[in-house]
């Protein structure tokens, strides 16, 4: 085993940060919604780098790995209910454009 | 030069994921980016499994690859949605102004998560071309350093530690004897990931169900059509 925590670290990094920039730049929230699940699997790399960095023994950090799995469920709903509401807009406005939304900005 | 196999795969696996995220971002047709999104993840289980997280691993292409990119892409066929053709209407200039801001903000995040992760002991001193590149990368910049004087004994410097299968062998049974742990050749990842999850996480673990059924309720509700009658 070659690999320093840092490189799990650094790339759970730039994975996090190109689904920030994702979020930030796009207008299709389909499109934004994909950078925010790809944001949460980022999280769970470094979740489970640590888990292994931080074991006794030789024996991972579970309680780490356990995290990881709650978030991959939490993430399993979000994107149910997160759907339901991009579906639900589609129907309101006829678009996805996160540029549609503008009902509270006063003009 | 020589590196074991292992982090060759890692590095892969590591650039597949980071080159695919990127394809998320820019791919104009959403389908290019759904697509993309379960190379990303195939990659990030990839990586999972070469920490040793199997069960995780396989969660990852389950869960994210199977089920929630079989949602989005649902979604996307349902809605029939045009690619986005706004940018024809602007210039180069404009549409770069407009994306200026985004790409500064998490620029500036993943900068600063890159330089405390690399000021971790040991993360550049191993022997693989990438850290070799830094270290004169930053030789170049900065001049030769000498090494900040360590105040305290840090547990995340170098390599992570080797996994140890009879060590395992005795969390998970504390009764068996050493010849019998010894004996153990693979890491019973999934034993103690339930064995953890279903003793001391089993309460967190039930509401969490709950929290799975009120998605499940809220996605029906949200998507039923609503009569106007």
């Amino acid at each position: 085993m070659d690999i320093p925590l840092a490189h799990y670290l650094i790339l759970s990094g730039l994975m996090f940060s190109i689904g920030l920039a994702g979020v930030l730049i796009r207008k299709n929230i389909i499109v934004v919604f994909m950078c925010l699940e790809m944001m949460l699997s980022a999280a769970n790399i470094s979740l489970v780098a640590f888990s292994r960095a931080n074991g006794v023994n030789g024996v991972p950090v579970y309680d780490a790995q356990v995290l990881a799995l709650f978030v991959v469920a939490i993430a399993a709903a979000e994107v149910a209910i997160g759907l339901a509401l991009i579906v639900a807009m589609f129907r309101a406005r006829r678009t996805v454009s996160s540029a549609a939304l503008n009902t509270l900005k006063e003009d | 030069m020589d590196f074991a196999i292992s982090s060759i795969i890692f590095y892969a696996f590591a650039a597949m994921a980071l080159i695919c995220a990127c394809c998320v971002i820019f791919a104009s047709n959403p389908v290019t980016s759904a697509m993309s999104m379960a190379l990303c993840f195939a990659a990030t289980a990839g990586i999972l499994f070469g920490l040793g997280a199997q069960f995780l691993g396989i969660v990852q292409i389950i869960v994210y690859a199977g089920a929630i990119l079989v949602l989005f892409l649902f979604v996307v066929m349902m809605l029939d949605i045009k690619t986005e053709e706004e940018d024809n209407s602007f210039s180069v200039f404009s549409s770069l102004l407009r994306m200026a801001p985004g790409v500064l903000v998490a620029g500036v995040f993943g900068a600063l998560v890159f330089l405390a992760a690399i000021k971790l002991p040991g993360a550049t001193d191993w022997n693989n071309p990438l850290c070799q590149a830094w270290n004169s990368m930053s030789e170049l910049c900065v001049g030769k350093q000498e090494a900040a004087p360590q105040t305290e004994v840090s547990d995340f410097g170098g390599a992570l530690p080797a996994l140890n299968p009879a060590a395992a062998a005795k969390v998970l049974n504390p009764a068996i004897s050493e010849e019998e742990a010894a004996a153990a050749t693979s890491m019973p990842d999934t034993k103690l990931l339930g064995q953890k999850l279903f003793s001391q996480y089993n309460i967190a673990f039930v509401i969490l169900s709950f929290a799975l059924l009120a998605g499940t309720v809220g996605a029906v509700a949200l998507s039923r059509k609503i009569r106007k009658d």
